[in-house]
Formats: structure tokens, C-alpha cells, sequence
């Protein structure tokens, strides 16, 4: 086999020796990838793999404390003040790190690219406008209802759209989604009940009154919306590390790298799909929901192209597939222009320039996808490996008893 | 025992109609090849089988049973597998996850250690780089990698579209050697091959396509000594 000398191993004696110390500790390996794509942030993620599961812990404990008190400590350097008030704008981070994971399962992992997603973060919005605001003739709810509501109601409209459209593939699938977004907006310029321009106006917003009988999740206070769309975040990025390491996960990834051969491994590939669409589709109707309650107003106004394409841009920039590249993203694409008040007009060509330069040094975003949820499918092979192997010793002790297939 | 039966099957690709009601055979623990130009029809007739396609018109059996109308994933589950053009293999896994994919449909997950002990066994290499992304490999690993992840779920019939496609020569006697072996440890093959000489060398029985149509049939040796396809495939 002499000609079939490949490029050499990526294992550098160092990366062995890091995947050593790791097995010494117990964590299961799985940084390969960090090995592969060393860029700017390229070795954190492989320091971040030879941390032990309590070091891990702790680091993360202490980042989502911060995340929680940011809007309290409003940071010098980082505080959007004078020009935009900070807990407002960290609930907006927030709201947009929660599209980017929910696009970033549609893109990032199945590999679909949806240029409409402003389409289920409009209806989300709607959800909660229709069934809350006093201008809005439906059946009333409490605010907090309509977040399940709106992501079960987007999850539909996810698979409505989904079943007839994923048929296609690549620019196709692309065309058809944008061409969705831009349904979903006119819709609610020309159904009456929808009220246009005019909109809805005093949506709900969570129980609770302050000392001075002021509401605690008013239109103008951020900090308290942050908290509860920070809650949300912080379950979905669970929930959705948990699909990631699954067969599912696996599967998207399959579909994503290459749909002929998925199926002829035996996956349904246009099921898996539907469900990317559908998981994908839900997220962003819960961060429509959270966005409109604390506005406090929807109108057909702010669901135009450019905002989908920008979702994008968040999920492309902070990198395709990986969920914290993702919440990095989409926080850092709405952080932006606020912080930086006197360039907020060129937002959208400082963010062309920065996708075209992410694109030419470090194209797979600013932290890549992690092959991790690979290595964790292969720490379950492996578990299952052993087991089977167990079974097959037991089946050879006792021919008798040998379970059936 | 007929294992896969083609009966007149059409492809079109919009009007243009790629295979004219195509018909043939394969038998339980054969080795079949089906040689022909570029244009032939090969991998359409793969991917028809494969389920990647919808038949215009005629029916597919495998083991006696209509799947004419059955989806490629399910085909998968009944014992037909296939190891794509260009190899198709999953860059960003591993080596070991690729193999795994394969197993996807498999019910019994108690055979799978054997099995890829089976794959380790006719192919080392792969065992030496299991750690390492598909991506990364060359492009004999790959083929080995995506005919390893073919043989993963166990099939009944193996379809292999041009393993030796991009190849260097030494390697591809090696591919026809492992492929005689996979087949006579039981499972029936299917292959498309440009490389006639082989092809046909290991073929139980060959079929020639040209512009969708079967123009000769035959043992393999019988084909290799057929002066017409001499001339036009074997460049003697």
C-alpha cells in the first residue's frame, strides 16, 4: 500500500501528549479539531478540552454569573451609555445570541441555508402581539404563556414550510426561504386582523410590581428582560448541546456534508431535515416572542430582508455549527451598532467588510465548529462497542442462551 | 436465487432519458459488472437501484419483493448498499464515525463489532487511522473508507459506482482483489466500472451499456474475449 500514503497524521507528538493528560483525568478526547484549525482562538478550545469536568464547571459557573450581572455592573469600556442604555442593549444581545443558536441549527448543522429566518422570528412576534395587546381582538393570555405558544405556532409554520421546500437543495432552498420572509411580512401588511403599520401596542409582559408599583418587566427597564431571555438561552443551549451530541446531531452533520451519501447510509434525510427546520423555526419564534414583550409594540415594520440576512452574518460570523461561536455572533452583530453610535450608519458595511474578512483569514468563523459532538458520538461507540463486546463474551460462555437478533 | 431484478426500468433526467428500459439480473453470491463510456448510464443505473432515482417507467425486485417505489434509506435497511461515485465519504468525521454512519439502520447493534473487525481486517489502513478525518486522507483511503462504510450495515447486495475512479494501478488490483474477497465471504456485488479490464476479469457476469442500453452480456471471460468490446473498451 505504498501509494496510499496520505498527508501525515495530525497528531503531533504534542497533541498526543495533550490527549494522554486527558485520558489521565479522565475527559473524554475530542479536541482533534482544535489541533486541525489552530487560527486566533484555535488552541481555546483544545485548552478548554484538557480542563477536567470540575475545572469546567467552575469556569463555566463563573461565565454565566458575569453574563447575569453584566447589565448590573454596565463595564466602562463595554457600556453603550450615554447613547444607548446598556441593560436594553444586552437584552438585545441576547435576543439575537438566541437567533444565531436557533439559525445555527438550521445552517451550522443541517447545513440548510435560510435566508428567511426573519419569517418565524416575525411570527413569534405576532403570537405574542395577538395575544396580549388590548388592539388585538384574539382570546388573551398571560405573557409568559405565549413564549411556548409562539414556539410551538412557529414550529408549525416551520414544518408547513419545510415538507414542500426541502426538497431542494443548496441556492434553490435559499431562494424559496427568502422569498418565505418576505411572505410573512406582507401577509402582515394585507390581513387586516394583523393591523399593518398600525401594529399592536401595550403587549404583555411578566407579573410583577417594584416597591413603587411600577411594573418589574417594564418596556424601559432591560436588566429584568435580560434575565428572563438569558434563562431561555442558557436552557436552549443546553437542550441544543444535547441534539448536538446525539444521533440526531450526527445526522445533521452528515446531511450537511454530503445528503446522497446520509441516505444511502439508511438515513431519512428529508425527516432529519424537516426537524432542523422545525427546531430551528421554534427558537426564533421564542426569541420573536421575547423581543416583542419587551418593546412593547409589533408592527410590519421591522421584519424586512436585510435583518435575515444579518441573522446570517451573525451565525456565519461567529462560525457555522459551533453554538457558542453562534451566541458570539449574534451578540457581537447587534452589539455593535449600538456601542458604537457614530458608526451605526456604516453597520452594514463594516459588517460586509468583516464577513469578507473573516471569509479570507479564518473561514469557518471566528471559533469554528467543534468536531467535539463527534467525539462524544464516538465516546457513546465506544461505550456501546464494549458492551456488545461483553454480550458476545457472555453469548460464547453460554451458547445456549445466546440472545436472538 | 435472484437477488436483484431489473425489469425494463427508464430514467429520464427531465426529457433527456438517460436508461432505455433496461433489464437484467443479479444472482445471489455474483459478482456483476456493468462496464460502458462515460454517458452510459452507469450511475444512473446505481443510483436507481440505490434509490437516489425515480424510475420513469419499469419495476425493481430484491429478493423477490417490489421496491420500485421504495425510499433509498429504507433500501438501505433490506440490504442494499452502496458505496457512491466519488466516494462520498464524510470529511469532517473521523474514520471510526464514518464506519459508524453505516450502521445506521441496523437494528442488530451486536454485529457491528464483528463487522468492523470484518472492514479493520481488509482494510488496515483504516484500522491505523481511525482517529484520523475522512477529509484528510487520500484518495485510496477514502475508497477503502467509503467501501468499509458500505459493508458497516451488513448488506446483501454491495453496489460499488467506479471504486477504482482516480486511482493509481497498483492500488486498483488491490481494490479488485479486496472486492473478490468481500464477495466470496458472501455478500453479492454490484459494480460500474470504466476500468473493463478488471472489471471484467473479476465479474462473474458483465453487462456493456452504451447510451442506456445493454448491448452485450456475457461471463466476464467471455466479454474479456470479445473482440468488439476489445477494441472499444479494453484498448487492445
Amino acid at each position: 500500500m505504498s501509494m496510499v500514503d496520505g498527508p501525515t497524521p495530525l497528531h503531533t507528538a504534542k497533541a498526543d501528549q495533550a490527549a494522554e493528560d486527558r485520558e489521565a483525568v479522565g475527559t473524554p478526547p475530542g479536541s482533534s479539531a482544535a489541533v486541525r484549525r489552530k487560527g486566533w482562538f484555535g488552541g481555546l478550545g483544545e485548552k478548554w478540552q484538557e480542563l477536567p469536568r470540575q475545572k469546567q464547571w467552575a469556569v463555566l459557573i463563573i461565565v454565566v454569573v458575569l453574563a447575569y450581572l453584566l447589565p448590573v455592573i454596565n463595564p466602562p469600556l463595554i457600556s453603550t451609555e450615554p447613547g444607548n442604555d446598556f441593560p436594553l442593549a444586552c437584552q438585545t444581545m441576547a435576543v439575537w445570541a438566541l437567533v444565531a443558536v436557533g439559525l445555527n441549527v438550521v445552517i451550522g448543522y443541517a447545513g440548510l441555508l435560510d435566508l428567511g429566518y426573519i419569517a418565524f422570528f416575525a411570527v413569534g412576534s405576532y403570537v405574542a402581539a395577538m395575544l396580549t395587546s388590548p388592539d388585538s381582538t384574539f382570546l388573551k393570555i398571560p405573557y409568559l404563556w405565549t413564549i411556548p405558544v409562539a414556539m410551538a405556532v412557529t414550529m408549525f409554520f416551520g414544518v408547513l414550510l419545510g415538507v414542500p421546500t426541502l426538497r431542494l437543495r443548496g441556492d434553490y432552498l435559499a431562494i424559496v426561504t427568502l422569498g418565505f420572509g418576505e411572505i410573512v411580512r406582507i401577509l402582515a401588511t394585507i390581513i387586516p386582523a394583523m393591523k399593518g403599520q398600525v401594529g399592536f401596542q401595550n403587549l404583555g409582559h411578566p407579573p410583577g410590581l417594584d416597591a413603587h408599583g411600577v411594573p418589574i418587566f417594564a418596556n424601559s427597564n432591560g436588566t429584568p428582560w435580560y434575565w428572563l431571555t438569558l434563562t431561555i438561552l442558557i436552557i436552549v443551549l443546553l437542550l441544543a448541546g444535547n441534539l448536538e451530541r446525539s444521533r440526531v446531531g450526527r445526522n445533521w452533520i452528515a446531511i450537511r456534508e454530503d445528503e446522497d451519501a446520509a441516505e444511502t447510509m439508511g438515513v431519512p434525510t428529508f425527516k432529519y431535515k424537516v426537524w432542523a427546520f422545525a427546531i430551528g423555526a421554534g427558537i426564533g419564534g421564542m426569541s420573536g416572542a421575547l423581543m416583542s414583550g419587551q418593546v412593547g409594540f409589533v408592527n410590519n415594520q421591522k421584519f424586512d430582508v436585510v435583518t435575515s440576512v444579518l441573522f446570517v452574518a451573525a451565525v456565519v460570523l461567529g462560525g457555522a455549527g459551533n453554538k457558542v461561536g453562534a451566541i458570539l455572533g449574534g451578540a457581537l452583530v447587534a452589539y455593535i451598532p449600538l456601542r458604537f453610535t457614530a458608526i451605526a450608519d456604516y453597520k452594514y458595511l463594516i459588517f460586509g467588510l468583516a464577513l469578507c474578512l473573516i471569509m479570507i483569514f479564518r473561514s469557518h468563523g471566528l471559533l469554528a465548529a467543534r468536531q467535539q459532538l463527534l467525539a462524544y458520538g464516538r465516546h457513546a461507540y465506544n461505550e456501546v462497542k464494549a458492551r456488545t463486546d461483553a454480550k458476545s463474551a457472555k453469548a460464547k460462555a453460554a451458547p445456549g442462551k445466546e440472545a436472538s437478533l | 436465487m435472484t437477488l436483484l431484478e431489473l425489469k425494463n426500468i427508464s430514467v429520464h433526467y427531465g426529457r433527456i432519458q438517460a436508461i432505455k428500459e433496461m433489464s437484467f439480473t443479479v444472482e445471489e453470491g455474483e459478482i456483476v459488472s456493468l462496464i460502458g463510456a462515460n454517458g452510459a448510464g452507469k450511475t444512473t443505473t446505481m443510483k436507481t437501484i440505490s434509490g437516489l432515482l425515480n424510475p420513469s417507467g419499469g419495476s425493481i425486485s430484491f429478493m423477490g419483493q417490489d421496491i420500485t417505489k421504495m425510499k433509498a434509506h429504507i433500501r438501505v435497511v433490506q440490504g442494499i448498499s452502496q458505496a457512491p461515485e466519488g466516494r462520498g465519504i464524510f470529511p469532517a468525521m473521523t474514520v471510526l464515525e464514518n464506519l459508524d454512519m453505516g450502521t445506521f439502520g441496523r437494528k442488530d447493534r451486536s454485529g457491528v463489532s464483528e463487522d468492523l473487525d470484518r472492514v479493520f481486517t481488509l482494510f488496515p489502513r483504516l484500522k491505523e487511522r481511525e482517529k484520523q478525518f475522512g477529509g484528510t486522507m487520500s484518495g485510496g483511503e477514502q475508497q477503502m473508507l467509503a467501501i468499509g462504510r458500505a459493508l458497516m450495515s451488513r448488506p446483501k447486495l454491495l453496489l460499488l459506482d467506479e471504486p477504482s475512479m482516480g486511482l493509481a494501478p497498483q492500488f486498483i488490483r488491490q481494490i479488485f482483489k479486496i472486492i473478490t474477497e468481500i464477495n466470496s465471504q458472501g455478500t453479492t456485488v454490484l459494480l460500474v466500472e470504466q476500468n473493463a479490464n478488471q472489471a471484467l476479469a473479476r465479474a462473474h457476469r458483465a453487462f456493456v451499456l452504451e447510451t442506456g442500453e445493454i448491448t452485450h452480456s456475457g461471463t466476464g471471460k467471455e466479454l474479456l474475449a470479445n473482440p468488439a468490446i476489445k477494441e472499444a473498451y479494453l484498448g487492445v
